[in-house]
């Protein structure tokens, strides 16, 4: 980290930190403040490291929700980043888990765009992400193909020729390993 | 789907000041300190202590420590505990610590089978030690779980799986001086019921978990 990314580090942590308490006061514009802040912050993390999918702004949206219901065990002695990137890690991995991604992108993309078209698509924009690029191949391709592009598992086992339980426990290790990945992260 | 924008609004309009959660080591400290005055207490008023207790801690260095044991590592283990209710405070290595102590000290009465501590004896047995282990253990258990509630365990069923720990270890741990020394009777009388107790915690929290929902 160069000194100015340094500087700019610790001027947003403090800011932050500062917005928080007057939120946990009350103060209607502080707040706003730093959910668009954070927000944004979120965004650009979740975009460099999982890719720039449609979902990505859902998960935006979670992690948003998840510090606002959690705002009271902010303490002020503490950094805020440690608080705030613990909430958005488990938030995308568990936006990675739930299932019904499929569902959110039909209602994006036209039904009438052929199923492999969209998932090609997606597995573009994803293979961006660095802590997927992080991931084994197979781990790799299971989780775009599943989880980001939405296929259901028998789809995606057909496309990937392997049986739905071996393309199963790839998705299940993939979702482990990106978890470490991201707790291994100081953001 | 919202935009980020209406949900911004819809999270800041009208907001009401938030009381900060209390001080972790307050909490972990009043917890700890009221769950064991409440067993020990429980405990004596049900029946007396095993007959020279005091002296076998005193001779026998093993047992002592045995039981010091078993006390540092309930208390880290409410530690990790509270700290996973709040976002970023439970390190890998914290929980990995709590884990190991307990599961080094219940491995010890496995251990036990082969060279107890104390040469095993009836005397002082609790004709109820097993239901006393269950019952005690139930309002620490909800105690903690309350405060998990109020606070904001990201993973609410591995939390309450840890308060269900702590408050049922914590009996079974207390039983060793209450009750009959015999490994045997203590992994089936009264850690046994405290791991049962564990159990139990998750299913509660999911319920508490479902219902908000």
């Amino acid at each position: 980290m160069t000194q100015v990314e340094q500087a700019r580090y610790a001027e947003d942590e403090a800011r932050w930190s500062a917005l928080m308490v007057s939120a946990q006061q009350g103060n209607e514009a502080d707040y706003r403040q730093l959910l668009r802040e954070i927000g944004d912050a979120v965004k650009g993390y979740i975009t460099l490291r999982i890719g720039a999918h449609e979902t990505a702004e859902d998960c935006v949206q979670e992690v948003l929700i998840a510090v606002h219901q959690a705002r009271h065990t902010y303490d002020a002695q503490r950094p805020f980043r440690p608080w705030l990137f613990a909430i958005v890690r488990h938030k995308v991995i568990d936006s990675l888990r739930r299932e019904g991604s499929r569902n959110k992108l039909e209602a994006l993309h036209s039904r009438t765009q052929a199923t492999h078209t969209t998932s090609d698509a997606m597995e573009d924009s994803v293979s961006s992400g660095l802590l997927i690029q992080a991931l084994s191949a197979p781990h790799r391709e299971a989780i775009t193909q599943t989880k980001i592009a939405g296929l259901s598992t028998a789809e995606a086992a057909s496309r990937l020729q392997i049986s739905e339980s071996a393309l199963k426990l790839r998705v299940h290790r993939g979702i482990n390993r990106l978890r470490k990945l991201l707790a291994a992260e100081s953001p | 789907m919202r935009t980020r924008d209406q949900l911004l609004d819809s999270l800041a309009s009208d907001l009401a000041p938030v009381r900060p959660a209390p001080n972790l080591v307050l909490l972990i400290g009043s917890w700890l300190l009221g769950s064991l005055a409440y067993v020990v207490l429980s405990t004596w008023i049900l029946g007396p202590l095993r007959p020279g207790v005091a002296a076998q801690l005193l001779d026998h260095p093993r047992f002592l420590f045995e039981m010091s044991f078993g006390l540092v590592a309930i208390s880290v283990l409410a530690i990790a505990l509270f700290r996973s209710a709040i976002p970023g405070r439970l390190t890998r290595r914290m929980a990995i610590l709590a884990i190991g102590l307990v599961s080094l000290w219940l491995f010890n009465y496995v251990a036990g089978l082969l060279s107890p501590a104390l040469a095993p004896s009836m005397l002082g047995k609790r004709p109820h030690c097993l239901v006393e282990t269950l019952i005690y253990a139930v309002p620490p258990m909800l105690a903690a779980i309350y405060w998990l509630h109020r606070l904001y365990p990201l993973r609410p069923l591995r939390s309450a799986l840890l308060a269900g720990l702590a408050a049922g270890l914590l009996p079974a741990w207390y039983m060793q001086l209450a009750c009959m020394y015999e490994p045997v009777h203590i992994l089936s009388r009264h850690i046994l019921p405290g791991l049962l107790v564990a159990t139990l915690a998750p299913v509660l929290m999911w319920l508490i978990v479902r219902l908000r929902r």
